[in-house]
């Protein structure tokens, strides 16, 4: 029972699930259409998804190992292999579904590979599918996203001493409200880091600060209850 | 020769609604906050009146969401019942933390409403941040209230559906019960879906609050006979660590309480199921059926 590294990772985590939520190529319902770049579903989804298969895998990672880098990455690969292969559908269903190309519609060049993005984009929509950048914007949203969502877990498991059953909910609990947040400061659609929208960032990181400081001293509270120890 | 007559415009017959709950979105909230509240400290209650004060937990919830929802978040409906079953969650850990203070074991847990009422500080601190210009500008009128009340919802409903499923407060006996058995994903989805899947599926141009309320009760029912099917299995065998050790059945006042839940649940969903579908066709201006699909000749 460690009060202080508990509140560090909860924020931490807190944070990362912020970041992770702006890099993602969130396509909402234009993207259902083709008429949008990204995945065809809202922020909470996408981010929900990859934060629960990072869960798994840092939770199947927590039962051998005692090393706080070790479960956080097992949960960052995990939530960073779930986005990829829907970023990679998603493609494959825009590309050969209703043969359109993915094409960034935020930006002229591609700010990876240099690679021209206007002349391909159908006139009157905001680009399709997943291009190059906004699939690399989505990897490193998905990593980061998941680091942070097994950083909770490693701290409500080991630090207050949870049984794996609550960590994984809790975690996932104070997870989806810093999600949430993050996909509110972005209102709907976003690329990726290229996007304009991604100089929203610290807005969302303020308020995704306090929302899960106040939640690491609630469980905090409740583990200092429940398991008791010194403070 | 033949006059035909003229047409009669037939006066459109005005189908008042079937259903009406005489209670406004404030009223509603008092009274379901109140009642819950009461329901959640006595956990040694039937746990039918506990799926009733369930039923009004979920209708605070809806109205919530969709007073929130009515403006347009950008991100779609589900993402506030989400937020709202993501405080409930945290602060049901607190409450029932907290649960062992001042009560009666097995009869009453006063203590578990400090988590609702921490809850609604850290919803109303989120929503004041998501509302202000200077932070996320959201510019959506009472926002602050609305996910305060989410959150105090959100902690009632789980903590309620606790307390049917395991018959007390405890925190070891609600881990036992529901974190280690895996019980509480299916709640925290059903718990989201009961938020959520209302006003995001009557939402439109045409949508009232009657219609949506219906469904709102509909799924308090089927998430009612889901609890009641989970305490019939938990009251027949005796979990220990996720493996079946033994089927005897170990209580059946936890069996017959299942199985009253059961029905009851059931019931709800079947009664308020076919009222909502009454009221969706007698709203409409003409319901036609289509046939089956017909091929080009």
């Amino acid at each position: 029972m460690e009060p202080i590294l508990i509140i560090l990772w909860v924020v931490v985590g807190g944070l990362l699930a912020s970041l992770g939520a702006h890099l993602l190529p969130v396509g909402g319902a234009p993207a259902a259409m083709g008429t949008a770049t990204g995945i065809a579903t809202g922020t909470v989804q996408i981010m929900l998804g990859a934060a629960m298969t990072g869960l798994f895998t840092a939770a199947s990672a927590a039962t051998f190992t005692d090393s706080l880098l070790l479960v956080a990455l097992s949960g960052a690969i995990g939530a960073t292999v779930m986005i990829c292969v829907v970023m990679l559908m998603a493609n494959i269903l825009y590309t050969f579904g209703c043969g359109i190309v993915p094409v960034s519609g935020r930006v002229d060049v591609d700010p990876l590979t240099k690679e021209p993005q206007a002349p391909y984009k159908t006139p009157q929509t905001d680009g399709h599918g997943v291009p190059n950048c906004v699939y690399v914007s989505g990897m490193l949203g998905g990593f980061v996203g998941g680091f942070g969502g097994a950083l909770m877990y490693f701290a409500l498991l080991n630090y207050a001493d949870f049984t794996a059953g609550t960590a994984a909910i809790g975690s996932l609990s104070i997870f989806v409200p810093n999600a949430i947040i993050a996909a509110y400061n972005i209102r709907g659609t976003i690329e990726g880091f290229h996007d304009p929208k991604f100089k929203r960032l610290p807005f969302a990181m303020v308020t995704s600060l306090v929302v899960s400081l106040l939640c690491g001293i609630l469980v905090v509270i409740a583990s200092y209850l429940t398991v008791g120890g010194t403070m | 020769m033949t006059v035909t007559p003229a047409v009669v415009e037939e006066e459109p017959t005005k189908k008042g609604l079937s259903f009406k709950l005489p209670l406004d979105e404030t009223e509603m909230g008092l009274v379901a906050g109140i009642v819950a509240a009461i329901v959640v400290v006595f956990t040694g209650l039937p746990a039918v009146i506990k799926g009733i004060a369930l039923i009004l937990a979920f209708l605070w919830g809806m109205d919530s969401v969709r007073k929130t929802s009515k403006y347009g978040l950008g991100t779609g409906v589900p993402s506030i019942g989400v937020l709202a079953t993501g405080f409930g969650v945290v602060g049901a850990l607190v409450g029932l933390a907290l649960a062992k203070y001042g009560g009666i074991d097995g009869v009453a847990y006063p203590a578990v409403l400090i988590g609702v009422i921490l809850m609604g500080v850290i919803g109303l601190v989120s929503g004041i941040l998501s509302n202000n210009e200077k932070v996320i500008a959201m510019k959506i009128p009472r926002l602050e209230r609305a996910m305060m009340e989410l959150g105090m919802a959100g902690t009632l409903i789980i903590l309620l559906e606790c307390s049917i499923v395991t018959g007390s407060l405890n925190f070891d006996a609600v881990v036992n019960q529901v974190m280690n058995t895996g019980l509480i994903a299916f709640m925290f989805i059903f718990t989201c879906f009961g938020l959520l899947h209302p006003y995001n599926a009557c939402l439109g141009p045409d949508e009232n609050r009657e219609r949506t309320r219906m469904v709102a009760v509909e799924i308090a029912g089927l998430i009612c006979a889901f609890l009641g099917f989970a305490m019939i299995i938990l009251s027949s065998f005796s979990w220990e660590l996720g493996s079946i050790v033994s089927v005897t059945i170990s209580s059946p006042w936890k069996l017959w309480n299942g199985v009253s839940l059961l029905i009851f649940g059931v019931a709800v969903w079947a009664y308020f199921f076919r009222m909502f579908i009454k009221a969706c066709m007698d709203e409409a201006y003409e319901t036609v059926g289509t046939g089956m699909i017909k091929t080009i000749e």
